[in-house]
């Protein structure tokens, strides 16, 4: 069963269109949403949550239509757009007084678990938080109110290679119980070949392939050439379909 | 909308915002325009709402477990709250001056009844505007409050120019008869106010449906 279904998302800006998106995620699964900076990873998001008004398309979240459910269908999911980029001067404390606010579900107990885990200080203000620590506090209030679909864009972006590696296992056991699933952009492919279970990749606006990551990469294998003793990687399937196409 | 309000108050609202409340306190001066008071009901929402664009509140809110639609409503809840609590916040003032300082206002209309009334009317029609016009793009408030605030200011004017008018004297007194006779303004006033600020929700949620945050 999908806990996410889109189809055929469309959105058009004078220089740029998000061309028909369509793409599906299950229960217990994490999905790396991939592509060139501006390739349509944040569009596609932002669509999806209504930020950016569709064009066309249908998005159904946890067997609901979103745009009718949208208060419902978000009270179960968790977002992460980069790190807490809002409210520079206010302490996290703050912040996290009036978001508990607003969700049915938030867990006390979680939100302490998760603000420990990563050493966060309820005292600190946002600007004084590194860029990973930012993430990571986003990363704690999505988690505090049991979203069972967390939607994250760049999520690893300004880590450090040891909190990404934290990050990214934290992702597997999230998803260990079946109950939830993990959108994620990035364009740093090491982190797909780590944890992700589906891939999307999007290239220009649309969908250039959408499938399970090992039959993913298989597919791509053609861009091999004769000096690759071994099979294609993520990475080198990006480059080479990035590259091929721009003649670079 | 309990949330909603408390969101506002506690993370979107500038510092200034809580001190222009207190600015109805200006009718205790003896000389004062009292149109003036108003006018700081409006640049409060204009600090804060460009307050919140650079702390990215908008952006914040739309991601709570909320309707887009809600995003609107908070803010047109923090603005109601901030213009009916400095009006309330001016009464007991009002009601003070009359007995300290009996002579009267020389340089404007009396903190009477009628006041009140022209000061809802003033507060709708600059709502109206500013928050139909800042929810077209959600981020151009300069532009906004210039455009809101030129009409308010006009109905500023108004006000002292009817209150100056011989036959319309009964508007700048605070003699109990003629308050008495004020009070239909003031009841248009609230009317006005009540179902303008419900007609700028509607209008500027809207607006702000199509805006790609």
């Amino acid at each position: 069963m999908n806990i996410l279904s889109v189809q055929g998302l469309t959105k058009q800006y004078p220089s740029f269109t998000l061309q028909s998106v369509s793409f599906s995620l299950s229960y217990g699964r994490i999905m790396g949403l991939i592509g060139v900076n501006g390739a349509g990873k944040t569009t596609t998001l932002k669509s999806i949550l209504n930020m950016v008004c569709p064009d066309d398309g249908q998005i159904e979240m946890l067997g609901r239509s979103f745009p009718d459910n949208e208060l419902a269908c978000k009270q179960e999911i968790g977002v992460v757009f980069g790190g807490v980029d809002f409210y520079q001067h206010k302490k996290l404390r703050d912040i996290t007084n009036v978001t508990r606010r607003f969700y049915t579900n938030w867990d006390e107990s979680a939100y302490q678990k998760y603000m420990q885990e990563f050493n966060l200080d309820e005292l600190k203000q946002v600007k004084q938080l590194s860029a990973g620590m930012r993430v990571k506090y986003s990363i704690a209030l999505a988690l505090s109110h049991h979203a069972k679909l967390l939607i994250f864009d760049e999520p690893t972006s300004g880590l450090d290679p040891v909190s990404r590696d934290d990050l990214l296992v934290l992702f597997r056991q999230l998803i260990k119980d079946g109950q939830r699933s993990i959108l994620f952009s990035t364009h740093i492919t090491s982190d797909l070949e780590k944890c992700a279970d589906d891939i999307t990749y999007i290239k220009k606006g649309k969908v250039l392939a959408s499938a399970e990551k090992e039959s993913f990469i298989q597919s791509f294998q053609h861009l091999k050439e004769p000096s690759d003793s071994r099979g294609l990687t993520l990475e080198e399937v990006m480059l080479r379909t990035e590259r091929g196409s721009n003649n670079v | 909308m309990f949330n909603l309000l408390y969101k506002e108050l506690r993370l979107a609202a500038h510092p200034t915002l809580f001190v222009f409340m207190l600015m109805g306190i200006l009718v205790i001066v003896p000389a004062y325009p009292y149109g003036v008071v108003f006018l700081f009901g409006c640049l409060a929402p204009f600090i804060t709402f460009m307050f919140g664009r650079e702390t990215r509140d908008t952006y914040y809110t739309a991601l709570l477990p909320i309707k887009k639609s809600d995003v609107v409503k908070g803010k047109c809840l923090l603005v109601s709250f901030t213009q009916l609590t400095q009006l309330l916040i001016s009464i007991p003032f009002a009601i003070l001056r009359v007995y300290i300082i009996p002579e009267g206002n020389p340089v404007g209309i009396e903190a009477n009844v009628a006041y009140y009334g022209f000061g809802l009317i003033i507060f709708a029609i600059f709502n109206l505007i500013f928050f139909v016009q800042f929810y077209q793009t959600a981020f151009k408030v300069g532009r906004t409050f210039i455009i809101a605030s030129v009409p308010a200011v006009i109905g500023i004017f108004i006000m002292e120019f009817l209150a100056h008018i011989p036959s319309l004297q009964w508007l700048d007194s605070t003699s109990p008869d003629m308050m008495f006779r004020q009070l239909p303004i003031l009841g248009l006033g609230l009317v006005i106010y009540i179902m303008g600020m419900c007609y700028t929700f509607n209008l500027a949620a809207r607006r702000f449906s199509a805006v790609d945050l």
